[in-house]
């Protein structure tokens, strides 16, 4: 049985509780995918919530003219018409989740949320029926005034994997528990790094069919499971055609002289240009992508690489970005010419390009023409890292967090600024170290004195 | 497109022009409307929800604004409470609508410009906070244009000129499409507004913008607030 919960949704990043305004649909009503079933309503703002299950309403958890959390559950889906009362026996007899359990959304949980469901409004998810919403808001207390301030999803795995939120150290927005945190807490590894922009795994066709001996473990994706594993406890698993792929590239790469050269990068314009920006669709990847091939077409030696017959230089700047793949395995996606791109196109080419990766539709030049590589762990907060050079280019850059730094200045002034740390891997036998300490300082340059440059 | 928009609305009103220029990114590609007869609200409704129901059927369609002026009429939210009105409801002094927005009751009339949105927030921000106060600078771009100072009221979505309401604000939406906007009073009769609460706000007065300009009329205003939307929501009028 599928019971599929509905979700106060987040109408806005400073929304915390929504009022509902209606139920479109009455429990044991009949529902389509794609219908409306009730209406909530934040400031002078209403919005539709839908339905993208068919199915039947079982359950109405909160009544129309209430008001309920973001992320709490407000009604119940069933699939078939026989599973509505065995929903209603177990839903909540009274709806009546603390209203003081409230999480704080954050911007960017918010926007998840819209993301995740760029067509549906309601972020809803297959739950099973043992896991009781109610209880899950329920745990004890911990912060300064007493409340449980926990994402929806911590709690959720709070409640499934035992932790007690007490115990947990939150580390959102004024100690809010994460469910990173609770991954963290219980001694589970995160999962693998997705790129900012890209919320959904990406799933990448085979190359080649897979051999007898090639065979695909892949772990379907599942709420309770929290790190990435591909196998089972006790179990070896075979690579996948990108994980072999990736093996390949990563063993060729050893035998690249490389040698890794950093820089600190204040991010405070570029950041106060990206709030700008974003509203027109401009992605903060876009802004990177740009810089980057910017830079890279005034420093030709970083955008070349090493062959045989000597050093190539290549008649366009492509920029790959790295993506981990959710069943294993990365990939480059490239968006070319980067330098002279407007970024709004760059903007529309990424989604494009995340879209089809997910879609099976990528085709080869669209993940191999790279001549220089981003790779960013940022959006996990890491203060550094190195990365390691794809073979057939010259150079990849590691971008981390900008996180506020205490900077002193050079007339002993200090300042609090944002800095991030970049660390570029580069093939000795093209790039020298001066090259790429060159290309580091005006990449600096342009994003700490005139990113909005990058604008035209 | 504009054979579209008139065959899903067989209205006996005229049209203004659609404007032309181009310059802009096709995602915010927008038609605009500005009929030059008064229009009922049932019309502008159904226009809004057949654009609507097109956009959700064309993610890449185009959006659309409309700058029109209303017959006298009352309209109230979904979620409006009926005490707001000071009138006897089987005797209303003018119809009554409820409408899929949010918000209270207000008044519509001659003299007051109302501009509805039709935007797919996607292409923007999805985030109805966010929206609701591009929709209060607008208003506030508008005024600076005519030398008048707008001004936020925290907490009280509209726009306030020294205090007294100007503008009222109320919107809907289905997957991050909008409906509905801004109502901006400009030279209309102010009495109908005694006999509700508007906006549900007790104690705050109702004014509008030829009290501090003499002799503005709509059609002094009408260019200014496109321009301003245009400019604000990165509006795209190429066909």
């Amino acid at each position: 049985m599928a019971t599929h919960d509905i979700f106060m949704p987040a109408l806005s990043s400073t929304m915390t509780e929504g009022k509902i305004v209606e139920w479109l649909k009455q429990p044991g009503e009949k529902v389509n995918r794609g219908d409306s079933v009730l209406v909530v309503e934040s400031d002078k703002a209403d919005m539709d919530v839908e339905s993208f299950h068919d199915g039947y309403l079982a359950a109405v958890l909160m009544p129309a003219g209430s008001s309920a959390p973001v992320g709490e559950t407000i009604g119940l889906i069933v699939e078939n018409e026989e599973e509505i009362a065995a929903a209603q026996a177990k839903a909540p007899s009274s709806p009546a989740p603390s209203v003081a359990a409230i999480a704080e959304p954050s911007n960017t949980e918010t926007k998840d949320i819209a993301n995740d469901h760029a067509n549906e409004v309601v972020p809803s998810q297959v739950s099973p029926p043992s896991i009781n919403p109610v209880e899950a808001t329920n745990v004890p207390a911990t912060l300064n005034d007493g409340r449980v301030v926990a994402s929806p999803r911590a709690k959720k795995l709070a409640s499934q994997m035992g932790v007690d939120l007490a115990t947990v150290r939150g580390s959102g927005p004024h100690g809010r528990v994460q469910a990173e945190d609770v991954q963290r807490a219980k001694g589970q590894p995160i999962s693998v790094p997705w790129i900012a922009e890209s919320d959904r795994p990406a799933v990448i066709q085979e190359s080649q069919p897979s051999s007898k001996n090639g065979s695909l473990h892949r772990v379907k994706s599942d709420e309770s499971l929290i790190g990435k594993s591909f196998g089972k406890p006790g179990e070896t698993t075979s690579f996948n055609t990108l994980q072999q792929a990736v093996n390949r590239s990563m063993e060729a790469s050893l035998d690249v002289p490389c040698f890794r050269v950093g820089y600190k990068i204040c991010t405070d314009k570029l950041d106060l240009l990206y709030k700008e920006v974003k509203p027109q669709g401009v992605t903060m990847t876009a802004l990177l992508a740009k810089a980057v091939g910017r830079t890279l077409a005034r420093h030709p030696q970083v955008n070349a690489t090493y062959s045989n017959s000597g050093i190539s230089y290549p008649s366009q700047v492509n920029v790959a970005i790295a993506v981990a793949m959710e069943d294993g395995g990365l990939i480059t996606p490239v968006l070319k010419n980067a330098d002279t791109t407007d970024l709004f196109g760059l903007s529309q080419q990424w989604s494009d390009l995340v879209k089809r990766a997910r879609n099976k539709q990528l085709q080869p030049d669209e993940y191999s023409t790279g001549t220089f590589t981003l790779s960013n762990l940022g959006m996990f907060g890491v203060d550094r890292f190195d990365a390691i050079l794809p073979p057939g280019t010259g150079a990849i850059l590691a971008v981390a967090a900008a996180q506020p730094t205490v900077v002193a200045g050079q007339d002993g002034s200090i300042a609090v600024k944002r800095q991030m740390q970049v660390n570029l891997t580069a093939d000795h036998r093209v790039i020298y170290g001066a090259d790429g300490a060159a290309f580091l300082r005006d990449l600096a340059d342009l994003i700490e004195t005139k990113p909005e440059s990058l604008m035209t | 497109m504009d054979k579209q928009f008139h065959s899903i609305t067989p209205a006996p009103v005229h049209n203004g022009k659609i404007v032309n220029s181009s310059h802009l990114a096709k995602p915010f590609k927008t038609f605009i409307f500005e009929p030059t007869d008064l229009v009922p609200i049932e019309q502008s409704w159904d226009w809004q929800q057949e654009w609507q129901k097109m956009l959700l059927a064309d993610p890449l369609g185009p959006q659309a604004l409309w700058l029109l002026q209303h017959e006298n009429c009352y309209t109230l939210g979904q979620g409006a409470n009926e005490s707001n009105l000071l009138f006897d409801l089987e005797n209303p002094p003018a119809k009554i609508y409820r409408i899929n927005r949010g918000g209270e009751v207000t008044q519509h009339l001659p003299g007051q410009l109302v501009a509805y949105l039709v935007l797919d927030l996607k292409r923007y921000q999805t985030d109805l906070d966010w929206y609701l106060r591009q929709l209060e600078e607008t208003l506030i771009d508008v005024l600076k244009l005519l030398d008048l100072v707008g001004e936020r009221i925290e907490g009280l979505t509209g726009l306030w000129i020294e205090g007294k309401k100007v503008a009222s604000i109320g919107i809907g939406g289905r997957r991050w499409i909008t409906q509905h906007g801004l109502a901006l009073n400009i030279n209309c009769d102010l009495s109908g507004f005694s006999q509700i609460v508007p906006c549900g706000i007790r104690g705050k007065e109702v004014a509008r913008l030829d009290y501090w300009i003499p002799g503005l009329k709509v059609s002094d205003v009408q260019p200014l607030i496109r321009r301003s939307f245009v400019e604000r929501f990165d509006l795209n009028l190429t066909c």
